[in-house]
């Protein structure tokens, strides 16, 4: 491996900006580091350049530990995104000043600068002061100083940030073309997916300082495994889909997808869907589409863009239509994007206010298995306080969902269905409430004390193996969305007679499966003891801590961590049931995008 | 609306009376005044304008204030730089009340200063107590003075530099670091290059307030003819003995050395923008 | 995304660095911050925390007693009523000059700018003197103030154009870069949108500039209560008629009478302590020095 950064997390005030990243960057790659900015990416470079120090974790190049050396002693090349030449300087000097270190004589030094400005185009520029070259000029000579002592590692942090788009396109060219010459391993931070697709051999998207997936870029944009990545990548049309033994389907029609996790014991549940703009097809009749049908509707907007035209579809509210999720949703506005070639605007000219029938050609199914919320209180008036709760409210902006209201008043009847998490007050009466929803189909319940801050650490704990994967596989999701550490919570009861070996194992196991399955790092703690007992007195430790809960068994729920759940001022708890019917044999199928995530 | 040398049409109002009043009251108070010091001086025999300014007196005169603004401006150069440095990029308890005080010296009135600064470096001073016995007497000798107007223009050094060092980018510094140069020589070959100019600037406006200065320093120079006395107190001598053609000499050069000032730091701004230039 | 940016925050974050903890980075850094503190204790605390123990050196009581000199009352009360004249009057010429140049362009622009800086550049006692010409016995319009029986020198005009001229910059060039830099876009919209001058001045350009204003307007205070030089030029030091504050303090110094001396000194102090604390607050406020 070329560079390789084993767990690194970076803190400033103790808030992580850099939270548990491990990557692998292989020898000639050019890795790109995607995420919007404040995600920790250009941290995470500096890092790797030694610019600044790490908490945790380890940094190697080519197989050097570099943690503890210094910038200088790392043999990196960086470029900057505001060129940072040395103004005082001609470009010799500049493209020199790396050799001038260490001490090259003359001729040589003249020899490799000549060599540079010949890369990157600059010939004959050598006496020039970087205030007299255009920005475009200077970036190349800043990448030709970056390169002068033949570094390992070429890091570029934002390099095209200060250009503009016509500059920037031909710089993109010339360093992939001088990155190829010299197959050096390459990182680039940017935000622009564009860039990142034009670049990447292998693309990595941050977010609140977690590195959220890594893959090619054609597998990240039409196979994404987070929300964020799906929308961060292109626009995106999230879709509340239902899975069931058929398959995916909106409303009653059931239609192909792609992703989709396979189904656990039958049980029917909620899934999101992504549905890119260019993958809608726009036609007047259901009978014409050659793809799915998903939903009918009114052509609201329509913008000329040159080469694509976009339209904003606002859905019919039928049964059998395809539920909208994101902002747009949010506002009441269930509108869906869709883009056309010009071939396709010709086919089939609309003008506003047109109606037409919507089809999918290709769908992909997210594996996150939190797709909304719904909060539950005995009249709707209390439920849509719970909806307020400011935990409740950044997680779902965050998760790009949305919020339902349900009444559930004195727990008793044959309720309908319920599908996502279900969110519900803290207190005495929660123990109840969450077994009465589990047993009439809640397979997640999320217990909010009030005005609960954002968790700093979550602990993870299940009480039995054949829940693990799915409560590593919503801690994970969660975890994509808050900037908190996870601790995986071990516990031994007292006196066990197997021994140590065993509770070790499978936390270890936990942990790699955890890593390797859903791309979450966390720590692992062992506690002896009583389960409830520790886990409070885990969660006593220190502020804003959360737990997630995986149980088998419903009455558990209501007996055993009843008290848990009463405490005051108490922890949100985010329980995970599984039956233990649904059998641990279908856990090991596991689907292709969770690989790439 | 039709004003000579405007460039383009400009809907505000008030430019004739603006620029009246401000031509008008730069005349009455400084202009008028000036010229009058110049012609009185003008209106002096050659020779005996030469005989003044050239005089025995007027020439130690001329070294004392020449040299030991010279020498403090030199001392603000380096500890004006330390401060700015300490300022600038070193978190330290009190950093932002000695942020503050830094200004002190334009606030406190040069009077106050002057006796202030005699009575802590006199003989028996809380400074001067612990000098004279190494044989360093400061009070009522040249390096009072140098003292005194070491004090008044610290603020000039370090209120230039410090922004100088603050813009000094950060990347810059990083990127030599990344190409393998130590701290010093970054210290050496990015930093101290890229501050120059300003560190220029602030010597030369420290120079040339402490050339002018008289307040803080009549206290504490003893002023002994030919031995410690500054420029200026041989004007208000000379005006003292009503000499006004006398001290207007003297006050002639002063002026000059005053304008070749002000060009010297414009010519150092203009300097420091062209290294530094930023094209976009 | 460029890493922190002030200096606490650089120093948390080179400290965080590989190879920076190192022990002689941090003996240069006590190093650097230790001869700062040192030269500034030196040359900026102990004699200001000199004045103060001088003043009260024979107890409160000497030094309460010191401001009820009839003298030292008049020197006090000849300071206020300068700095109550010159302040406004180099104000208003501030914001007009500022006007001037901020808003408009015209030809010999830069050379105005320089020739409104001048004063700093002169010697307070040349300050004095071109007044002392001007209006002295020997003056250009002395003998016509003679017959006509109006003292300019060695009276209270003198001292007013001479503390007006040493000031005359410190508003307009705290001004005049500010409002280049705000631009006259807003007082352009003004405009177009039916406002008058002065509305457009008192509405849009003054909260603007408030805060530049405020600090043109203490560091001229602080300068005209305390000029020396230019003001020793032209007063004549007629006690109890034409010292000023620091002028009295020389006398009283020279008179041996330390207490009275380092007493009105003390107020003076004060006085620069109160400016700093302004200036201070003003800087917090969110202006910053061009």
């Amino acid at each position: 491996m070329s560079i390789a950064l084993d767990q690194v997390t970076k803190r400033y005030q103790d808030q992580p900006v850099v939270n548990d990243v491990s990557i692998e960057v292989g020898e000639g790659e050019f890795f790109v580091l995607l995420g919007p900015s404040g995600s920790g990416k250009s941290t995470l470079l500096r890092a790797i350049a030694g610019l600044t120090g790490i908490d945790h974790g380890r940094i190697s190049l080519h197989g050097r530990d570099v943690t503890h050396v210094r910038a200088r002693d790392r043999g990196v090349g960086l470029v900057f995104q505001n060129y940072a030449l040395f103004r005082h300087m001609t470009v010799a000097d500049n493209i020199e000043f790396a050799l001038r270190v260490r001490r090259m004589k003359a001729a040589e030094r003249r020899a490799r600068r000549k060599e540079l400005l010949q890369l990157v185009a600059l010939e004959g520029m050598d006496e020039r002061l970087p205030g007299q070259l255009s920005g475009g000029q200077q970036q190349r000579v800043a990448v030709a100083r970056a390169l002068a002592h033949k570094p390992q590692v070429l890091l570029l942090d934002e390099p095209f940030g200060a250009l503009d788009a016509k500059i920037r396109e031909e710089l993109r060219r010339t360093i992939r073309a001088v990155q190829r010459e010299l197959g050096i391993t390459t990182v680039l931070v940017t935000h622009d997916q564009e860039e990142a697709f034009a670049l990447a051999d292998t693309i990595g998207v941050m977010n609140h300082g977690r590195l959220l997936e890594v893959g090619n870029p054609n597998d990240l944009y039409t196979q994404p495994a987070t929300r964020f990545v799906a929308t961060f990548l292109g626009a995106a049309n999230l879709l509340l889909a239902r899975q069931s033994v058929d398959g995916i389907r909106f409303g009653a029609t059931p239609l192909s997808a792609e992703g989709a996790e396979p189904l656990q014991g039958g049980r029917e549940h909620e899934v999101v869907a992504v549905l890119r703009p260019e993958e809608v097809e726009v036609g007047t009749a259901r009978e014409d589409l050659s793809s799915d049908f998903i939903a009918r509707g009114a052509v609201e907007e329509i913008v000329f863009t040159g080469a694509l035209e976009r339209l904003r579809v606002r859905l019919l509210d039928e049964p059998s239509a395809a539920q909208l999720l994101g902002a747009g949703s949010a506002s009441g506005d269930p509108l869906i994007e869709i883009t056309r070639t010009q071939p396709q605007r010709r086919e089939l000219p609309l003008l506003a206010g047109a109606q037409v029938a919507l089809g999918a050609r290709r769908l992909h199914v997210l594996p996150t298995p939190i797709s909304s919320f719904l909060a539950c209180a005995p009249t709707e008036a209390e439920a849509a306080e719970i909806a307020r709760e400011p935990l409740l409210e950044s997680l779902s902006t965050r998760m790009k969902t949305r919020v339902s209201l349900r009444a559930i008043d004195g727990l008793a009847g044959t309720p309908a269905p319920f599908a996502g998490v279900a969110a519900i007050t803290a207190g005495s009466q929660a123990s109840e409430t969450v077994e009465w929803l589990m047993r009439h189909g809640a397979g997640e319940v999320l217990v909010l004390p009030k005005n609960a801050p954002s968790p700093a650490r979550v602990f993870i704990h299940w009480t039995d193996e054949a829940v693990r994967r799915a409560t590593l596989a919503v801690s994970a999701s969660l975890l994509r969305h808050v900037s908190a550490e996870a601790v995986y919570l071990g516990i031994v009861p007292e006196g066990d007679a197997t021994g140590r070996g065993t509770p070790m194992r499978k936390l270890l196991d936990a942990r790699s499966e955890a890593q390797q399955s859903h791309g979450l790092e966390m720590r692992t703690e062992l506690a002896i003891g009583e389960t409830v007992t520790e886990i409070t007195r885990n969660l006593s430790t220190g502020s804003s801590q959360m737990l997630v809960l995986g149980i088998t068994d419903i009455t558990q729920a209501g007996t055993a961590y009843r008290t848990l759940l009463a405490a005051q001022p108490g922890w949100p708890v985010l329980i995970v049931y599984r039956s233990k019917d649904w059998g641990p044999g279908r856990q090991a199928a596991r689907s292709a995008p969770e690989i790439a995530a | 609306m039709k004003n000579a040398g405007r460039r383009e049409p400009n809907v505000i109002p008030g430019f004739g009376i603006t620029l009246g009043f401000t031509t008008f009251f730069l005349c009455a108070i400084v202009l008028l005044p000036l010229s009058a010091l110049v012609l009185k001086a003008a209106g002096m025999d050659f020779a005996r304008f030469m005989d003044v300014i050239t005089s025995p007196r007027a020439i130690a005169s001329y070294k004392l204030s020449f040299g030991a603004s010279m020498v403090a401006a030199g001392v603000n150069m380096v500890f004006g730089f330390a401060i700015a440095w300490s300022l600038v990029r070193y978190d330290f308890p009190g950093r932002k009340f000695v942020d503050a005080i830094i200004d002190m010296p334009f606030a406190l009135p040069t009077a106050v200063s002057g006796i202030a600064l005699t009575t802590v470096f006199a003989g028996n001073g809380w400074i001067g107590q612990y000098l004279e016995p190494l044989g360093i007497q400061v009070a009522y000798n040249w390096i009072g003075i140098t003292v005194a107007l070491t004090l008044i223009g610290m603020p000039f050094v370090v209120r230039t530099v410090q922004p100088a060092l603050a813009e000094v980018q950060r990347d810059l510094e990083d990127a030599a670091e990344t190409l393998g140069a130590g701290r010093f020589y970054v210290f050496r070959r990015i930093i101290v290059p890229t501050v120059l100019p300003a560190l220029l600037t602030g010597f030369t406006l420290a120079f040339a307030r402490a050339v002018g200065e008289y307040g803080s320093v009549i206290f504490i120079a003893g002023n002994m003819p030919m031995k410690t006395e500054i420029t200026p107190l041989l004007i208000v001598i000379r005006l003292e003995e009503f000499d006004y053609a006398g001290a207007a000499a003297l006050g002639c050069v002063m002026l000059a050395i005053s304008f070749v000032m002000l060009l010297a730091i414009n010519l150092l701004q203009v300097w420091g923008r062209k290294r530094m230039m930023v094209s976009r | 995304m460029a890493g922190p940016s002030n200096a606490g925050e650089i120093a948390a974050e080179l400290s965080t660095r590989p190879g920076h903890r190192s022990l002689g980075a941090s003996l240069v850094r006590w190093l650097v911050i230790g001869v700062s503190l040192v030269f500034l204790g030196a040359l900026l605390a102990a004699p200001l925390a000199a004045v103060f123990a001088m003043a009260i050196e024979k107890g409160w009581t000497a030094y309460f007693s010191s401001f009820a000199d009839p003298d030292t009352r008049a020197a006090i009360r000849l300071t206020l009523l300068t700095a109550a004249i010159v302040v406004p009057v180099n104000t208003v010429f501030g914001i007009t000059a500022a006007w001037c140049i901020a808003k408009f362009e015209f030809r010999g622009k830069s050379f105005l700018i320089t020739m409104i800086d001048l004063p700093l550049a002169v010697s307070p006692v040349v300050s004095g003197l071109i007044y002392v010409l001007l209006f002295g016995l020997n003056g250009w319009f002395g003998a016509w103030l003679m017959e006509n029986e109006i003292s300019i020198v060695y009276a209270l005009p003198g001292i007013v154009l001479a503390t007006m001229f040493v000031t005359f910059p410190y508003v307009a060039r705290e001004l005049i870069p500010l409002m280049q830099q705000l631009g006259n876009d807003e007082e352009e919209a003004a405009i177009t949108l039916g406002a008058g001058g002065w509305f457009t001045f008192f509405r849009v350009t003054l909260p603007k500039i408030r805060w530049g204003l405020v600090y043109g307007i203490i560091l001229c205070n602080a300068r005209a209560m305390g000029e020396f030089g230019a003001v020793s030029v032209v007063s004549g030091n007629i006690r109890g008629l034409t010292t000023t504050m620091p002028l009295h303090i020389e006398i009283l110094y020279n008179e041996y009478n330390f207490v009275g001396a380092f007493a009105v000194a003390s107020m003076l102090s004060l006085l620069a302590v109160v400016t700093l604390i302004i200036k201070t607050l003003v800087e917090r406020s969110g202006y910053r020095r061009r």
